[in-house]
């Protein structure tokens, strides 16, 4: 080893085996310490042979030196394959090397994980040829070294028996093959010429068509300089197939499909190129066979590229269809979210027109109202004139003052009022009078019944006035009452308000959807809740969605619960339940998509869009809209936040800030 | 025996308006008023108590919790009641409401609101009118209230018994 550089790591050959086998392969390999890697006077002092019995030992060995193993020779006999190499592998420098496998068994089955793991580079039969394993031998390590350490001098000094250096294949296509492709051209051209003499070379310009698709085929070109692309045309018009992947011999691979280019092959560039008639090309493959070679291995590259190129194609076509199919996804998708966005903006626009038509009419009902409120109180005050210029005067200011700040009574009261008015005058009509005159106490009555006739009348006259008085007051303020919710509710959208009461909004609701409650009970338990910060007008559709969706689940009859509360001070929740039929699960789990069906033309939308649109709403101020149904009936729950919604920096421009 | 109108109505001032624009059959007809369902039962309870007839029925047909509808169709389940002309008052009622009205509870007519007071007496005057023809009652004590027009024949059919 003296005549090994100090800078080059020791190599190893390690050999498994043990008995006659392991002297058998020792003997093979190197013989004596003098002469470590036996036969070859050229791998004197290059390789070191150890001999171990187990895998166990090996990978003691290596573990204490830094020598480098390029190869490991194993029997197949003890332990297994795949057991010995698992063992190996437990040493990087092991798990690196080449393993040939020497063996006398005809059949192993425990050699999968070594193939799968591609742990096995060579398995040899005993008895081997004299020679034949040695050789085998210095070709693993010859390529070990070219592979794993490409710089070390020793790799040429691995030679055979004639001087060849084993880093190469001896067959001539197989050298070939791994030559650079101009090489092989020229070794191509050269052996062409060493048979038809010097050939003649032709330059073309770019776009010059050298085979037509579809036509005979009566010679090959040989591209000595520049591109030629292969194009096709099919249906969809002229693809290009191959560029980078044409070979250098073209027109070849017509010979096998009944001299029909299948390509049209066209040059790119300016190219160099030798035309071999069928006739030439068949004396020089006769007469030489290194030509016969280096046209299998032009083949064979040409092909494998454009198997690559086509396999490269596939995959790149297979990505293409995931790709359109997850495209396709986003865009039902899309269509879908588009769909929904027009059915809101539709419902929107409902709700736009609605709204602008409940304000105008609160508008213009707002003059008629404060008409009669105002009439209602002249009349009070000019009554009070009028009657005290009475004779009769404090009795009857008496009687429409009582009839017109009576309280409310019920029916049942009512008519026992009048029972005990009967008792005491003896007659029921007469009783029905006198509680009309806002008489109740019974001496009264007697009295009045046994006063002049016509008393009762006057008196009934002006109890009838206190309560006309009293209608008119109460009606026109609850006109009143339903002119504010109506403008509270039609709001425009603008900026959020502040300090909104979610009670007066649900309540104008409750009182404008009152006609499509009908039949439903409403309950109300408001807890105390803080005021928040919203847009009023569009909590009004939510409120009005949900209570609707709510009678509606009732067809008719039934419950609505309305209960808010304050989960914790930043929110106020709303929930509202009815109990209807509920939802099955599946119906619940789409209830906030919409879905709508067209009959007759007609756009019916079914309960989704106003779940939707109240969703939309409830997410933008911030807040979460749950549904939860169950047999006993569904439940609509709302939190929203006392902050209200984030300010709308989103859809509104930002002004460009000054520097920066 | 007296013959009896009902007015079912929840809100107070449409009840006594209604009342009161039927203020003219008082003395020959006995008004009452309820303001829900359990009490309009009540007023019949004292009606068949007093001997008296209930001909005539107004009912809203909004009511709290139930429909003057509902209300109609059960008067046809009881004996007291299931000759009672029934008569819907009322500012709201859709179609389909109505068809049933028509259909299930034996609807008479239907006055919508606002309401003309002489049209409102006249449609009671007709209502009470064909209950008593219907029934072949005695007009004469009621004679007031009725289309004397009407019962003529009546009054002279009953006089030949």
């Amino acid at each position: 080893m003296t005549d090994v550089a100090p800078s080059l790591p020791t190599l190893r050959v390690i050999i498994v085996a043990d008995g006659a086998l392991a002297a058998a392969l020792t003997d093979e390999l190197g013989a004596g310490a003098d002469d470590p890697i036996g036969g070859s006077a050229h791998l004197t002092g290059i390789v070191e042979v150890v001999q171990v019995e187990h895998a166990e030992e090996a990978v003691e060995l290596v573990s204490a030196t830094t020598a480098e193993v390029p190869l490991v020779v194993l029997s197949g006999r003890p332990g297994g394959v795949d057991h010995t190499i698992d063992t190996l592998d437990r040493a990087p420098s092991l798990r690196r090397a080449s393993t040939l496998l020497v063996t006398d068994r005809a059949v192993h089955d425990d050699a999968a994980r070594a193939i799968d793991g591609d742990r096995l580079d060579g398995v040899i039969a005993i008895p081997w040829t004299a020679g034949a394993l040695r050789l085998h031998a210095r070709s693993q390590i010859a390529r070990w070294l070219r592979a794993h350490l490409p710089d070390d001098p020793r790799t040429g000094s691995l030679i055979d028996d004639t001087e060849r250096p084993l880093e190469l294949p001896d067959s001539e296509m197989l050298r070939d093959l791994e030559r650079e492709p101009a090489a092989v051209t020229e070794r191509l051209l050269a052996a062409i010429e060493r048979v038809l003499g010097p050939r003649p070379r032709l330059h073309l310009p770019p776009g010059i068509r050298l085979t037509h698709q579809g036509e005979g085929v009566n010679g090959v070109l040989v591209v000595l300089r520049g591109s030629v692309a292969l194009d096709r045309s099919t249906r969809v018009g002229d693809l290009r197939l191959h560029h980078g992947s044409t070979g250098p011999v073209v027109g070849l691979l017509s010979l096998a499909q009944q001299r029909r280019a299948f390509f049209t092959a066209r040059t790119t560039t300016d190219v160099e190129v030798v035309h071999l008639s069928l006739e030439q090309l068949d004396r020089a493959l006769r007469s030489e066979p290194e030509v016969g070679a280096a046209m299998a291995a032009v083949s064979i590259r040409a092909l494998a590229q454009r198997l690559r190129r086509s396999e490269q194609l596939q995959v790149e076509k297979i990505e293409l269809n995931r790709e359109l199919d997850a495209e396709r996804e986003r865009l039902a998708d899309a269509l879908h979210q588009l769909e929904q966005a027009r059915l809101e903006l539709v419902e929107q626009a409902r709700f736009a027109t609605l709204g602008e038509l409940a304000a105008g009419i609160a508008h213009e009902l707002n003059n008629p109202v404060a008409a009669l409120d105002r009439a209602a109180s002249y009349i009070t005050e000019d009554l009070e004139r009028l009657v005290t210029s009475h004779p009769q005067g404090p009795a009857l200011a008496q009687a429409l003052t009582t009839a017109r700040d009576r309280p409310p009574s019920s029916t049942a009261e009512e008519r026992e009022q009048r029972r005990v008015l009967e008792a005491a005058v003896g007659d029921r009509e007469l009783a029905r009078r006198l509680l009309a005159a806002a008489v109740t106490d019974p001496d009264d009555a007697r009295r009045l019944a046994t006063g002049p006739a016509g008393e009762i009348a006057l008196l009934e006259a002006a109890a009838g006035i206190g309560t006309a008085i009293r209608n008119l007051e109460v009606g026109a303020a609850r006109i009143s009452g339903l002119v504010a919710s109506l403008r509270s509710y039609a709001r425009p959208d603008g900026d959020p308000v502040e300090d909104v009461d979610v009670h007066q909004g649900i309540e104008d609701t409750l009182r404008l959807t009152a006609h499509r409650l009908a039949g439903a009970r409403i309950t109300r338990d408001y807890d105390e809740v803080p005021r928040i910060r919203c847009h009023p007008g569009q909590l009004g559709q939510v409120w009005t969605n949900l209570l609707v969706n709510a009678a509606e689940a009732l067809d008719g009859e039934g419950h609505i619960r309305v209960l808010t509360d304050a989960p914790d001070p930043e929110h106020v929740r709303v929930r509202i339940s009815d109990d209807g039929p509920g939802m099955p699960p599946d119906v619940l789990k789409r209830a906030f998509e919409p879905r709508f069906t067209t009959k007759q033309g007609t756009v019916r939308y079914g309960l989704g869009l106003g779940l939707a649109i109240a969703r939309r709403v409830v997410e933008q101020h911030d807040g979460r809209l749950s549904l939860e149904a169950d047999a006993s009936g569904t439940t609509a729950t709302v939190i929203l936040p006392v902050a209200g919604p984030a300010d709308d920096t989103t859809s509104r421009p930002q002004p460009p800030s000054p520097g920066g | 025996m007296q013959l009896a109108v009902l007015i079912l109505e929840d809100e107070r001032p449409v009840r006594e308006a209604l009342a009161r624009d039927l203020g003219h059959f008082g003395g020959h007809v006995r008004i009452e008023v309820a303001e829900d369902v359990p009490d309009a039962w009540a007023v019949i309870d004292e009606l068949d108590r007093d001997g008296d007839r209930l001909a005539l029925v107004l009912a809203d047909h909004r009511l709290p919790g139930t429909s003057g509808v509902d209300f109609l169709v059960l008067l046809l389940d009881d004996p007291r009641t299931v000759h009672t002309r029934k008569v819907l008052v009322t500012g709201q009622a859709d179609q389909q409401d109505t068809i049933r009205a028509v259909n299930d509870a034996g609807l008479d007519r239907y006055i919508p609101k606002p309401w003309n007071p002489d049209e409102l007496r006249s449609v009671v005057r007709d209502q009470l009118t064909d209950h008593v023809i219907e029934h072949r009652l005695d007009p004469l004590p009621h004679l007031q209230a009725l289309d004397a027009a009407r019962v003529m024949p009546l009054l002279r059919t009953r006089g030949d018994r």
